[in-house]
């Protein structure tokens, strides 16, 4: 059930690369949300008796055991990116409201999830709600252009301590020096494959740029998974 | 010059004031005004919020409907709760719901059988007909007017695939029994919790046991916003598909005035539509339209907030009836609640014993002689309705109670606006009747 919240603009983290964090407080509890679902994010004055502004859309970062408040994370691509940029700072006042969609992962089957970027966020919810008794098995490939844009790796090598069950495969395409564990260059199948138990029963997740998006999606009907099986988080 | 925000506190004001004279409270007439066994019971807080959102002009459901959902299903304990425009949409919406594609194999087809019964209203049926399902009904105890939860079992058969029951007059049916029976057999649930908001069992609201509920919000209810319902649930999926029925039956979920709330409006892909077909415009289910405006959400807001009193009210009103009618126990049946139930009363419901020495019609004439409203159980035997009398169905086992009911069964209210003033002429007017009748009090 969506909800329209004001919120104020607690902490902005620049990751570099005009990749950032927004951590906003609503002024009122947020409604109930499941890992993976989306909010939009207006940055113009909205008054409630009249229509919305134009918003994008984000992956919500946070818990949803947290409804006190919300992070996103965005890298600046287009106009309204560029003007969240300036817009979104500490202290500053923006629009949400949420949820909505359905990328949510199946808790009954193995799931790989494939992030790509900013991609992450659609799964950072679901990784912090992992359990260390689940009989789940998650593999995680997660990609960026350098190792300080994997922006959410503290948060994910938290939950590998945790969890048995996740497996994880960096990718980063620069610097690979600095994070020699990782597997240069972009987000691909061949280095996460190994790391299945049975592929064929695993419903694969998919967060990222378009272009590995529609790669890896290929890769994986190239390989026989059944359309069912793919999940993608696409926006226009 | 005023600003808009100062003219809408200064419109509040005088509305506060129009309240005040128009709908001051008026000294009771015993026998001239009439006693009404339900009505709308609200204070300047509702026409406020009614002018409120009519100053919007947005006119269709917005921020109050909005805030209205929210707090409901806050209320509940619920995950999802949709505004729909009556009970009977509400109940509509939840059958449809049950029909849908995006179920699969779980879906209710024509002729398969849903399990619900006669003495109840016609709406909490008329959708399973309309559905081509077949309903199936079972007999109901007198006294709670609830289902015979011994007979459930038997009315199950190869088709029946739903219960679709309501907590008849607030009083929760054997939500044990039928909820086991649904595990059992894998059944859908609906609870029509229509004329039960507030109720509890185990301590549990009603309407939130099921895997969808319906609630109304017409004046005669426990609150209104006019003509007003809702569909509640706690599954998103079964949420969204009501939602698509209930909005014309598109696969889009932006509310009024929204665009590409998916984020993926112009890029999706549907049957042989051409990819990319404006995603506002794709409809995924054969819908409806039965959404509220804005002006009734907000009155349900300001109602919501007395919900609460509401309900201590009617339970109030009940108990003075109860303790008034004690002594005729031997001629009238009173009502009682089943097992484990806290009834948010709807109504005062009394059968009329078949040794009493007078019938339904003869006390039913006296109250309303003396200007006490009076209502039979609803429809009674819904079967013996004209638009109900040649529709395929199946009756488990016999439907004796429920024939009773058509015959000497009606209730009176016990709605807040009774004040203490109402309910003595009510308890005055039956031991007048009585004493005619010969009945020491």
């Amino acid at each position: 059930m969506t909800q329209k919240l004001a919120c104020v603009v607690e902490r902005v983290v620049a990751h570099g690369d005009r990749v950032y964090t927004a951590v906003l407080r609503p002024d009122r509890r947020l409604p109930r949300f499941r890992a993976g679902q989306f909010l939009h994010l207006a940055i113009d004055a909205y008054d409630p008796s009249g229509f919305w502004p134009e918003s994008r859309v984000f992956s919500i970062a946070s818990a949803p055991t947290d409804r006190d408040r919300v992070r996103i994370t965005y890298a600046v691509h287009g106009p309204f990116t560029t003007r969240m940029e300036s817009a979104v700072v500490e202290g500053g006042s923006v629009w949400i409201k949420l949820p909505y969609g359905d990328f949510v992962v199946e808790e009954a089957t193995d799931v790989a999830l494939v992030a790509g970027g900013t991609g992450i966020t659609a799964f950072s919810a679901f990784l912090e709600g992992l359990l260390p008794s689940m009989s789940q098995k998650v593999v995680l490939a997660y990609g960026a252009r350098s190792p300080q844009l994997l922006v959410y790796r503290h948060l994910i090598e938290e939950c590998r301590a945790r969890v048995p069950g996740l497996q994880v495969v960096y990718f980063v395409e620069h610097d690979t020096g600095a994070l020699p564990d990782a597997v240069p260059g972009r987000v691909c199948l061949e280095a996460v494959w190994p790391k299945l138990r049975a592929p064929l029963e695993t419903n694969f997740y998919i967060a990222g740029p378009p272009a590995m998006i529609d790669t890896i999606r290929g890769d994986l009907q190239h390989r026989g998974i059944a359309a069912e099986m793919i999940h993608v988080d696409a926006w226009e | 010059m005023p600003t808009a925000k100062d003219l809408r506190q200064q419109i509040a004001s005088l509305v506060r004031e129009y309240y005040g004279v128009q709908f001051a409270a008026r000294p009771f007439t015993p026998g001239v005004d009439l006693t009404h066994y339900a009505g709308r019971v609200f204070d300047s807080e509702e026409l406020c919020a009614l002018v409120d959102a009519s100053l919007d002009f947005f006119l269709t459901a917005n921020r109050y409907a909005e805030r209205f959902e929210t707090e409901f299903a806050d209320y509940l304990g619920v995950s999802e709760a949709l505004l729909v425009n009556s009970g009977s949409s509400a109940n509509l919406v939840a059958v449809a719901t049950l029909t849908s594609p995006k179920l699969g194999d779980r879906r209710l087809q024509p002729g398969d059988e849903v399990i619900t019964v006669a003495a109840g209203f016609p709406t909490t049926v008329a959708p399973i007909v309309q559905h081509q399902l077949v309903p199936v009904f079972v007999d109901v105890n007198l006294g709670d007017y609830t289902v015979i939860a011994e007979r459930l079992t038997r009315a199950i058969g190869p088709r029946t695939r739903a219960i679709v029951m309501a907590h008849t007059l607030g009083v929760p049916f054997d939500l044990d029994a039928v909820m086991s029976l649904a595990k059992a057999h894998d059944l859908w649930v609906i609870e029509d919790n229509c004329d039960a908001l507030g109720s509890r069992y185990r301590g549990r609201p009603t309407g939130t046991f099921g895997h969808l509920a319906t609630f109304s919000f017409y004046p005669a209810h426990h609150i209104t916003m006019g003509e007003g319902g809702a569909v509640a649930t706690n599954d998103p999926a079964l949420a969204r598909i009501a939602r698509s029925f209930r909005d014309w039956g598109r696969d889009c979920y932006c509310a009024g005035g929204e665009n590409n709330t998916c984020g993926t409006r112009f890029s999706q892909q549907f049957g042989t539509l051409p990819a990319g077909f404006d995603h506002k415009y794709v409809y995924s289910h054969v819908g409806y339209n039965l959404k509220v405006t804005d002006m009734q959400a907000a009155i349900g807001c300001a109602q919501l907030e007395k919900l609460d009193g509401f309900v201590a009210a009617r339970r109030a009103n009940f108990e003075f009836l109860s303790r008034a009618f004690r002594p005729y126990e031997d001629r009238l049946l009173l009502p009682h609640a089943t097992p484990y139930a806290e009834p948010s009363w709807f109504g005062f419901a009394i059968t009329v014993r078949e040794d009493a020495g007078f019938s339904r019609a003869d006390l039913v004439k006296f109250l309303e002689a003396n200007r006490i409203e009076t209502r039979p159980l609803f429809a009674g035997n819904l079967l013996r309705h004209p638009a109900f009398e040649g529709i395929p169905h199946r009756v488990a086992g016999d439907l004796a109670n429920t024939d009773r009911i058509t015959n000497d069964t009606f209730f009176i209210g016990v709605y807040p606006g009774l004040d203490r003033a109402r309910l003595d002429h009510v308890a005055d007017a039956f031991s007048r009747f009585m004493t005619h009748r010969g009945v020491a009090a």
